[in-house]
């Protein structure tokens, strides 16, 4: 008997694989090789601490995504979330070791999600976004006035471990070869990307995560078949914001000092962002998006001297600080995404998807 | 039939909004494996029936029990995990989601897999998604929906979509399947076309059902009894080819004699 085409699904085991074609196992392997590879090849300090910024956005997006892409509930409240992630490390990363100082993060920004997420069980839309923008500001309030944690106005010094067993990611040693500290981030930043993208896609992919993409579609026709809407609500906000502690302390642990001006409006301004040029309601958009816009800031500070009319120091030459450069692009980006490619980044590349599946066909 | 107790029964339903009375005493007994449909002009309460037998509105007096279990006063989720299904009137499928996804939902209550199960796959989670795909699988040859398994719910064609709805509604495996104008909008090859699945589906299934439509030749085809509503007041049930006689019906659809 003739074999069938490799491609051919032939049982529901393998049509539920998420490789499951050829191109997707090979895009899996460029992954995970570029993962290993990219700090050994590009060991510039800047772009390795630039590119640890972006797994750690993309942590942060994923999370965002979650509940505003895939539960429809507009959230501005991520800052807050992201700055309990990082103060909790602050606090227990000195006595933890890495493997549990993480989760307890995790743990905290779950609970305060817990807390707050029946708010969201009232509330959808515009009502929810500016409760969550009032977290923001009561978020500010306690950062600058609870010193004993937070250090107050002056910040904090956060001093994490982050070894695992043999491996000291400040300074990794493999096969004789001893590795910098940016180096050692970066890996400990994309391999938690990887796994965070892994565990989200597969809570969209099962029974939650449909619930979650039912209520945002239809609330009254999902409770109609059975979906307590109210329950899967809280559940994506718990989630959402126990991700977000997950990147706060990771922001924490690399930036080894945190202070209250960056969990402000601006950083969940920078995640609406990220979720909406990545393309809402897709894990891959959220890298896709972390990287996009979450390089910017960075590299708009570092060539900052190179575009016109940028003012990079206090009373400078230029018509616009660098602050409200980021500001202005991050609103603009997200204009333009919704106005003329709604569904992002990872919605063009679909579409790049779908024309060489058809090649040569135009479809 | 009528000698057997009654799957459901509805005892002096009254439904207010404010001042206007949408349900006024309504009462109603549908034996198991009935095809039970409900008709009367636009406005007549048809829907507000259904609203309130899946717990969307509460009304203000009256019972419904199913089995001799007490519907009214349950949430909507807990009515669809006592096996009350329903489609809707202007489509309720869940846009962004594919087809498959959609049936999936259907079986929402049937399945366990909770947030922290569902993100670690392996195990449980995915012998779960297996077996009840397998039961999907069932209603799309039943429904023949094979060819928009991957589609987006909102760009399947209206005729697909209505069909899909019914596929999510049986996917819930119900006892009782409430269908809201299955045919409106449809033009005859389409309704034909629903009306065969419907019997297929009926034939292969222990359902009892309860349909509203505005189609009669359906209607008559179809059920088995038919309840006739104006205004929120029964007035007329029985046989569909007695109801269809009744002056009653006749008055409230044409109007009274000049």
């Amino acid at each position: 008997m003739a074999k069938p085409h490799r491609d051919l699904v032939r049982d529901y085991r393998q049509d539920l694989r998420l490789f499951g074609s050829p191109p997707a196992r090979a895009g899996l392997v460029a992954m995970v090789a570029a993962l290993a590879l990219l700090p050994m090849v590009v060991q510039d300090d800047f772009w390795l601490s630039v590119l640890i910024y972006v797994g750690i956005t993309a942590v942060g997006a994923i999370g965002l995504n979650l509940l505003t892409g895939y539960c429809g509930q507009i959230s501005l409240g991520h800052a807050f979330f992201i700055g309990a992630g990082a103060y909790v490390t602050g606090w227990v990363g000195s006595d933890l070791p890495l493997y549990l100082w993480l989760p307890t993060a995790a743990l905290v920004g779950g609970l305060l999600g817990a807390v707050i997420g029946p708010f969201a069980l009232r509330l959808r839309g515009h009502y929810l976004a500016i409760v969550t923008l009032g977290l923001v500001f009561i978020g500010e309030h306690l950062w600058r006035n609870w010193r004993g944690l937070t250090g107050g106005n002056s910040g904090t010094s956060v001093d994490a471990q982050v070894s695992l067993g043999p491996i000291d990611f400040n300074r990794v040693e493999l096969a004789g070869e001893v590795y910098s500290r940016n180096q050692g981030y970066f890996w400990l930043v994309w391999v938690l990307v990887a796994i965070v993208a892994l565990l989200v896609k597969n809570l969209v992919r099962t029974r939650p995560g449909r619930a979650l993409q039912a209520v945002r579609d239809r609330d009254q026709a999902a409770e109609v078949i059975g979906v307590r809407a109210g329950r899967y609500k809280i559940g994506a906000f718990v989630v959402s914001s126990a991700i977000a502690s997950v990147a706060g302390a990771l922001f924490g642990s690399y930036q080894q000092f945190v202070s209250p001006d960056e969990w402000n409006l601006l950083l969940s301004i920078q995640y609406i962002a990220i979720v909406i040029v990545g393309g809402l309601g897709t894990v891959f958009g959220s890298i896709l998006g972390a990287i996009f816009v979450g390089a910017l800031p960075a590299l708009i500070d570092r060539f900052g001297d190179a575009i016109p009319g940028v003012r990079t120091s206090v009373g400078g030459e230029g018509f616009i600080s660098v602050f409200a450069l980021n500001q202005a692009i991050f609103g603009v980006l997200i204009v333009l995404f919704l106005v003329f490619e709604p569904r992002g980044l990872a919605g063009i590349w679909l579409r790049i998807k779908a024309y060489f599946k058809s090649w040569p066909f135009s479809y | 039939m009528e000698r057997m107790t009654p799957l459901l029964e509805v005892r002096d339903l009254v439904l207010r909004f404010g001042g206007v009375t949408a349900l006024d005493g309504v009462s109603f007994d549908v034996g198991a494996g009935e095809l039970f449909a409900i008709i009367g002009p636009n406005g007549a309460g048809k829907t507000s029936i259904f609203n309130c037998l899946n717990g969307v509105y509460r009304p203000q007096q009256g019972t419904i029990a199913l089995g001799g279990t007490r519907l009214s006063g349950k949430s909507p989720a807990a009515i669809a995990g006592l096996g009350v299904a329903r489609t809707f009137q202007n489509l309720g499928l869940f846009e962004h989601l594919s087809l498959i996804d959609n049936l999936m939902l259907g079986r929402h209550h049937l399945m366990s897999t909770g947030m922290v199960s569902g993100m670690l796959w392996w195990g449980r989670a995915k012998r779960e998604e297996l077996a009840h795909r397998e039961a999907v699988e069932s209603i799309i040859e039943l429904l023949e929906l094979e060819p928009y398994r991957r589609m987006p719910a909102g760009l399947l064609p209206y005729g697909v979509a209505k069909r899909a709805e019914l596929g999510r509604a049986l996917a819930m495996e119900p006892t009782l399947l409430l269908l809201d104008e299955p045919v409106a909008g449809m033009n005859l090859e389409e309704t034909e076309d629903m009306a065969r699945y419907l019997t297929e589906v009926r034939r292969r299934l222990p359902l009892t059902m309860i349909l509203v439509e505005h189609d009669m030749r359906l209607v008559m085809d179809l059920a088995t009894r038919v309840l006739a509503l104006d205004f929120g007041v029964v007035i007329a049930s029985g046989p569909p080819a007695q109801v269809q006689h009744d002056p009653q019906v006749i008055e409230a659809y044409l109007g009274g004699a000049a």
